[in-house]
């Protein structure tokens, strides 16, 4: 099967910055390709041209910001060159980080009802569509708020709704949580993780935050200075921390004590990404040495 | 101010009405208030509005408005009413000179406009305390052609005065805390304590905007011919109370035209 994303030898560099050497590029030389139904991490240090790798895939670069492109992006086998911006977003539903600053309307309602409305579809199915956004994200009872009175874990999870309203195979999400609270944070992976699993819709989700992150992808890209560096599963780089170390970030403190106890041969199970598995893992380690004495 | 401006959620038959009809009610009393100079029928047409605002269950909400209005107008007579020396001469403020005249002619006139002032202002909080934006904005657009960009900016400007004002607080927090002194010392130097303030405020400002046109663009902003999920029907009771409007306007027009003539 075709790849729903492909992004070729990516090179992006903004305007404003006054050096012309390939130092001041935001991305890099990126090539990676994402596969329908994949639930996708993308993670790395301030700076490291995150944010503009999400621009580059909903299409806002290169239609709304002007800057030096080089390469290819292709989405659903489409260049977004030769894509225009809103045909763009019919594929790709874009969620972004400031909860404020993305609700365009005073109410609930009107906010998933606003690309529907762009878009003119007819009032009946616009209603069946908010009905049915409102149910995937389990916010129907937040239909009549005013956005303003809203939490912010509840402002995203009607931002995501408002994408998801226009059936996009593709939610892309740039720092969805930054700032929220881990409560907020929660509320928001558990909803992608339904919408990946049972809807099949292909997420990829820009977070800082690593420990949640490695919890529920399936794959992991790094970015560090403009130049993705890893695309592996959380499995496999749970397995290196070094890897991880060398840009200045870390796997969850509870894999590296299990790799380090593997390492000094304590630990015997298959490394754990969460809390619950390390504490089985440890007990059948400790239930291990336990026979061999 | 805030009265001025807010929606206040009712079920009456006020509120069930056509956006438009509400716009041309509000827009055919200011035109008869310019027409009108008899003070009686301005009074009427005043305790019209008080009565539309009762029957929309909004009264006891309008009162501040109409209240302070009722001052404002009372002011405005005040500083009139002296300076009209014709008609007869009903009592002198000062005894015994010519100062501060009184005249029955000068008090009918200042308590014209007065009212006239009243009614002007009077009908906006009642439209706007019966009518969500939203749906004035959808009529706007849909009835009267306005581009639909410049509608959006309306409701957005209204959608963003919480999140401001919410920024503005933090902002005011975040230099008091590094002793920042906010009321002090002449004009200029209270203008220069604003500048950290307002600088702050207006860069994040601008960050938002820009955040917003990209949220925008990324769910279809401006990609062709547009729909509206609500639409509000012109029923029976709009064409009449329009119709009713509408005689009422060339009745004031015909008197307008023969008060001249004659």
């Amino acid at each position: 099967m075709d790849p729903v994303i492909t992004v070729e030898h990516l090179t992006f560099r903004y305007p404003t910055i006054a050096s012309a050497s390939t130092e001041a590029a935001a991305l890099k030389d990126v090539s990676f390709s994402i596969h329908a139904g994949e639930f996708v991490g993308i993670t790395g240090p301030a700076g490291a041209g995150k944010s503009t790798l999400v621009l580059t895939i909903n299409g806002i670069i290169p239609h709304f910001q002007s800057g030096i492109f080089q390469g290819k992006v292709l989405i659903n086998g489409r260049d977004t060159f030769e894509t225009s911006c809103s045909e763009i977003s019919r594929q790709v539903g874009s969620v972004f980080q400031d909860p404020e600053a993305q609700l365009v309307t005073p109410t609930v309602e009107d906010e998933i009802a606003f690309g529907l409305e762009n878009f003119g579809f007819e009032p009946g199915l616009i209603e069946s569509r908010i009905q049915e956004a409102l149910h995937l994200i389990g916010i129907t009872n937040l239909r009549n708020r005013s956005t303003s009175e809203l939490s912010g874990g509840q402002k995203q999870r009607v931002s995501i709704a408002a994408a998801v309203a226009l059936r996009p195979g593709i939610l892309i999400l740039d720092e969805p949580t930054s700032e929220l609270d881990p409560m907020g944070t929660m509320e928001v992976f558990e909803v992608l993780k339904q919408l990946n699993q049972q809807f099949g819709l292909t997420i990829i989700v820009v977070e800082q935050k690593i420990n949640i992150l490695m919890e529920y992808i399936q794959r992991l890209l790094v970015l560090n200075q403009g130049s993705l560096v890893f695309d592996r599963t959380p499995r496999e780089i749970i397995k290196e921390p070094e890897t991880l170390h060398s840009v200045g970030l870390r796997v969850p403190p509870v894999s590296e004590l299990a790799y380090l106890l593997k390492k000094a041969a304590l630990y015997t199970e298959e490394l754990p990404l969460t809390v619950d598995e390390a504490y089985s893992g440890l007990q059948k380690s400790l239930g291990r040495r336990k026979e061999e004495k | 101010m805030s009265v001025i401006i807010s929606y206040f959620q009712r079920d009456s038959m006020v509120h069930r009405l056509n956006p438009l009809t509400k716009m041309i009610w509000s827009v055919v009393l200011m035109m008869l208030s310019f027409m009108v100079t008899n003070v009686y029928i301005l009074a009427v047409l005043f305790l019209s509005i008080v009565l539309v605002a009762y029957l929309a269950k909004i009264l006891k909400e309008m009162l501040p408005a109409f209240i302070g209005l009722l001052y404002f107008a009372a002011f405005f007579l005040l500083f009139q009413v002296f300076f009209i020396p014709d008609g007869k001469t009903l009592f002198v403020l000062i005894p015994g000179t010519h100062l501060l005249r009184v005249t029955d002619q000068g008090l009918l006139f200042s308590a014209a406009m007065g009212i006239r002032l009243m009614v002007i202002a009077a009908s906006f909080p009642v439209l706007l305390g019966t009518t969500q934006v939203k749906d004035l904005v959808v009529m706007l657009v849909e009835k009267l052609k306005i581009p639909y960009a410049y509608a959006f900016m309306f409701i957005t400007s209204i959608r963003f005065i919480p999140t401001f004002v919410q920024e503005m607080d933090l902002i005011i927090q975040a230099q008091c805390s590094r002793a920042h002194r906010l009321d002090k010392g002449n004009f200029i130097k209270k203008f220069l304590s604003i500048c950290p303030l307002a600088i702050p405020l207006m860069i994040t400002s601008v960050k938002k905007a820009e955040q917003m046109a990209i949220s925008m663009e990324t769910r279809g902003f401006g990609s062709g011919k547009r729909t509206y999920l609500h639409h509000d029907k012109f029923a029976l009771k709009d064409w009449m109370i329009c119709c009713s409007l509408f005689v009422l306007m060339v009745i004031g027009i015909f008197f307008n035209i023969k008060g001249f003539l004659g």
